[in-house]
């Protein structure tokens, strides 16, 4: 009588192994379709829903909230499609949230997902209507695909045309190889490089003028409240500075122009470039080149007035004389 | 027209079988119900076949983790192994080699233990102690095995899916909870219901053909001996022809 | 012992006319096989009656059709003044807990320890009685029939002749009026064969009990049965008792004899 007892203990254990184990299958397998739980219905309408079935799941900004329960065909161009959602999901959820298809992973099943709004549109209510957002479909993805693939083709075909006719173009060629370009730009750079060089000497002479101030040679109160002297020092330094300036910047054009001509001239396009860019760089070499002379010129002007200042005559007298 | 032979042995059988079952619907359900022998019955039957079934069903687990795995390694799907095996477990696997070593086990102690008891003129002997037979012996064994085989495949599934788990680990590395995680995701209601459902019919094969066989017994040892073996080849067949019917059923309802 | 025995003779005389078993015009066939044909028994209370026939000639037939577990073509079964055609289940089962039947094979449950054997009829006839009772009743009727160290081993672990005891125990543990034996002697040595007639000899008249002894074996029948009916052709051929067949000069009666 007692072993039969405990036989009944051990039954009992087994079925309800057996019982505890099915449910809690049943629980993890109905986890996910909501079948417990409370939950509300979401309405969305699309026109095409590419294989979208009751079970697929919805996402709330990539979280499982819920799950399709029933398709629907309205009309010929409209489907509609409810949606279990989790009650816990209401406070969440805003009439303006916008539902869109995709596709989980490659190949996966197709689900919803609902992306919030973000315009502080009123709370969704069960049975509510969502707004969709066309998605792309690896199809419609396709489509563009193939439409971008003509364009493509189109365009290579003009391309095609276009070398044919610069390779059949022979004054391009010629435009190309011209060595006279460049010997002429390296005479210009030459000029300027000169010119340069005469201001850096002229500089040099007025730090030798201001140094020998300094020192004391000559009146320095008189230097100091003769405002005539000290206007013409200005102006040459202004003078000076301009030059260097114009220096500065033609040599950096210069350098932009080889560089490009280099480079046009490697990649085997746009002759019709450096053309254009040769006018231009004449007319700004022949700029230069005049803001330097009058620089120089106005230069000289100041030196000059300097020299024949009663003040600093003497030095420059003097001056001469340690020369001879 | 007359029939060859083995045809009318056949037909014999089948209507035979079908009476036999005929009679359990007829009887199974009135008064007096043998509650203490069919919960001895559940007992041997069920819990005593625990052991069995739950080591096929872990090597069954764990040798087809090992020979999906090649493939899907193959395929770049090595991460689907879980989903793969929950599947083929629960919806196919499991149920029936479950119920293929349940036959094996207790189609053919019932064949022998009810062939003996014929022989040996127990089942007269109840008769005469004002015990129906049928119900004493036939209905608890029938019963139980149809309540029990369903417990014992859930077992053997989730021994099964243990065993699964233990082979990725062989090669690979997985956690249990995302191990099942995947597993129950694979899953749905459609894949758990009707193989469950199933089993329920498998275990009233084995019982119901068990039963018969042994009840059917002809007088001597090699008569026992015989419906034994009979007992286990005609429910196991049984359980394919109804595996088959399973499937087209569910096929037919749109659960597949 | 005298007055014993004066005693019973007397119940006897005053039960004389009291038959518990009547069997008038018995057919039952099997196919082409007539087992049964035109049989006639009667069995009057506290008597011993042997049916004696070869093997197959149907004995074994009969007192199934007596129990009820196989159903005679025509005629008709009175036991204990009930004619058992007319029987529900229900009515069927209570009189069956009024008749023992000793099986060949003993049929005792395999799966059962000998305790529990002998409490299946016990339960199964709902009959009402505490633990102490029941087990009362068990060890009472096994030591009747000497194996009361038996009571907690299985079947399987006893030995032929200790089985047919068994099962005897289990026949009388509810107090039938009538027994059947069906060929008790079978399968046991003579040694045994005598021990087990000896005892359902014992028993019948402890228990006060009819018995109606299928057999072929002439040295059981002629220690159990006050009286002999020979079953040939399916049918009563002779009767009589032990010494007056035997004095019988009918060939078909003299070769059980010899």
């Amino acid at each position: 009588m007692a072993k039969r007892a405990i036989n009944n203990v051990k039954l009992g254990f087994f079925v309800l192994a057996g019982l505890l184990i099915m449910i809690f299958s049943l629980y993890m397998i109905g986890k996910d379709t909501n079948m417990f739980g409370s939950n509300y219905t979401l309405k969305v309408r699309f026109e095409n829903v590419h294989g979208l079935t009751s079970g697929n799941n919805v996402r709330y900004s990539g979280i499982q909230v819920g799950t399709v329960k029933r398709v629907k065909i309205l009309s010929d161009t409209l489907i509609e499609v409810s949606m279990l959602i989790d009650t816990k999901m209401k406070q969440y959820i805003h009439k303006n949230d916008i539902v869109s298809m995709s596709t989980d992973g490659l190949m996966g099943n197709r689900i919803l997902n609902i992306t919030p709004a973000k315009d502080g549109s009123p709370l969704a209510e069960n049975g509510d209507l969502l707004i969709t957002k066309k998605s792309v479909s690896t199809d419609e993805m396709l489509e563009t695909l193939d439409k971008t693939n003509k364009n493509i083709r189109d365009i290579s075909q003009e391309l095609k045309l276009t070398v044919l006719k610069i390779n059949n173009s022979s004054a391009l060629w010629k435009l190309l190889t011209e060595e006279t370009l460049p010997d002429n730009l390296r005479a210009s750079s030459f000029s300027i490089r000169k010119a340069a060089a005469n201001a850096d000497g002229m500089v040099q002479d007025l730090h030798t003028i201001i140094n020998d101030l300094r020192a004391g040679k000559g009146s320095l109160g008189s230097i100091l409240t003769d405002t005539a002297i000290a206007y013409n020092l200005n102006e040459a330094v202004l003078s000076i500075q301009q030059v260097g300036n114009h220096a500065d910047e033609l040599v950096r054009e210069l350098d932009d122009l080889t560089k490009g001509l280099k480079s046009d001239v490697n990649s085997g396009k746009g002759p019709a470039h450096a053309i254009l860019k040769d006018s231009t760089l004449v007319i700004k070499l022949n700029n230069s080149l005049s803001n330097i002379e009058k620089g120089t010129e106005a230069f000289n002007q100041n030196m000059e007035a300097l020299k024949h200042n009663f003040l600093l005559r003497g030095y420059f007298k003097r001056l001469e004389k340690r020369k001879k | 027209m007359p029939l060859p032979p083995t045809w009318q042995q056949f037909l014999d059988e089948a209507g035979g079988l079908s009476r036999f079952t005929g009679r359990f619907f007829s009887q199974g359900f009135k008064p007096r119900y043998e509650i203490t022998e069919l919960l001895r019955q559940c007992y041997i039957i069920g819990y005593k076949s625990l052991p069995l079934v739950g080591l096929t069903g872990f090597i069954m687990g764990l040798v087809l983790t090992m020979q999906l795995r090649p493939s899907l390694i193959s395929y770049g799907a090595e991460s689907q192994l879980p989903a793969m095996v929950g599947i083929a477990v629960v919806r196919e696997i499991g149920p029936v080699i479950t119920a293929l070593i349940f036959a094996g086990k207790i189609g053919s102690s019932i064949g022998a233990e009810l062939g003996s008891m014929k022989v040996t003129e127990q089942i007269d002997a109840m008769e005469v102690s004002g015990t129906n037979p049928f119900k004493y012996l036939v209905v608890t064994r029938v019963m139980a095995a149809t309540l029990m085989l369903p417990v014992l495949v859930i077992l053997s599934d989730a021994i099964s899916l243990y065993g699964s788990y233990l082979g990725i680990n062989i090669k690979g590395v997985i956690s249990m909870d995302l191990y099942f995680k995947q597993v129950f995701d694979a899953l749905s209601f459609d894949d758990f219901v009707p193989a469950f459902i199933k089993t329920y019919f498998f275990g009233f094969a084995v019982g119901m053909v068990g039963c018969f066989k042994g009840f059917n017994s002809s007088k001597g040892t090699e008569g026992v001996g015989r419906s034994a073996n009979s007992a286990v080849v005609v429910s196991s067949v049984l359980i394919f022809i109804l595996d088959l019917l399973a499937v087209q059923i569910t096929d037919i309802l749109g659960l597949n | 012992m005298e007055q014993v025995l004066t005693i019973k003779q007397e119940s006897k005389v005053l039960e004389v006319t009291e038959n518990v078993l009547v069997i008038k015009s018995l057919y039952k066939s099997f196919g082409e096989n007539h087992v049964l044909a035109d049989f006639n028994l009667e069995l009057r209370k506290g008597e011993n009656v042997a049916v004696l026939g070869k093997s197959g000639s149907g004995k074994s037939v009969l007192i199934k059709c007596i129990i009820g577990l196989l159903v005679p073509d025509t005629g008709s079964i009175n036991v204990l003044g009930r004619n058992i055609e007319e029987l529900s289940i229900h009515e069927m089962d209570e009189l069956r807990t009024k008749i023992g039947f000793l099986f060949q094979s003993n049929a005792l449950y395999d799966s059962m320890t000998v305790r529990e054997n002998l409490e299946f009829p016990l339960r199964r006839h709902w009959i009402k009685l505490s633990a102490g009772e029941r087990d009362k009743k068990v060890m009472e009727v096994l030591t009747n029939v000497g194996l009361a160290h038996t009571v907690d081993m299985m079947p399987v672990e006893l030995s032929g002749g200790m089985r047919k005891r068994i099962a005897l125990a289990r026949t009388l543990i509810l107090d039938p009026e009538i027994i059947l034996y069906d060929e008790p002697t079978t399968g046991l040595d003579p040694i045994t064969g005598k021990g087990i007639s000896t005892l359902i000899k014992e028993m019948g008249e402890k228990y006060n009990t009819s018995a109606l002894i299928i057999s072929h074996d002439m040295s059981c029948i002629r220690a159990t049965a006050d009286r002999i009916v020979m079953l040939i052709d399916g049918r009563c051929y002779a009767g009589g008792t032990y010494e007056e067949l035997r004095e019988n000069k009918d060939p078909k009666v003299k070769q059980f004899f010899e």
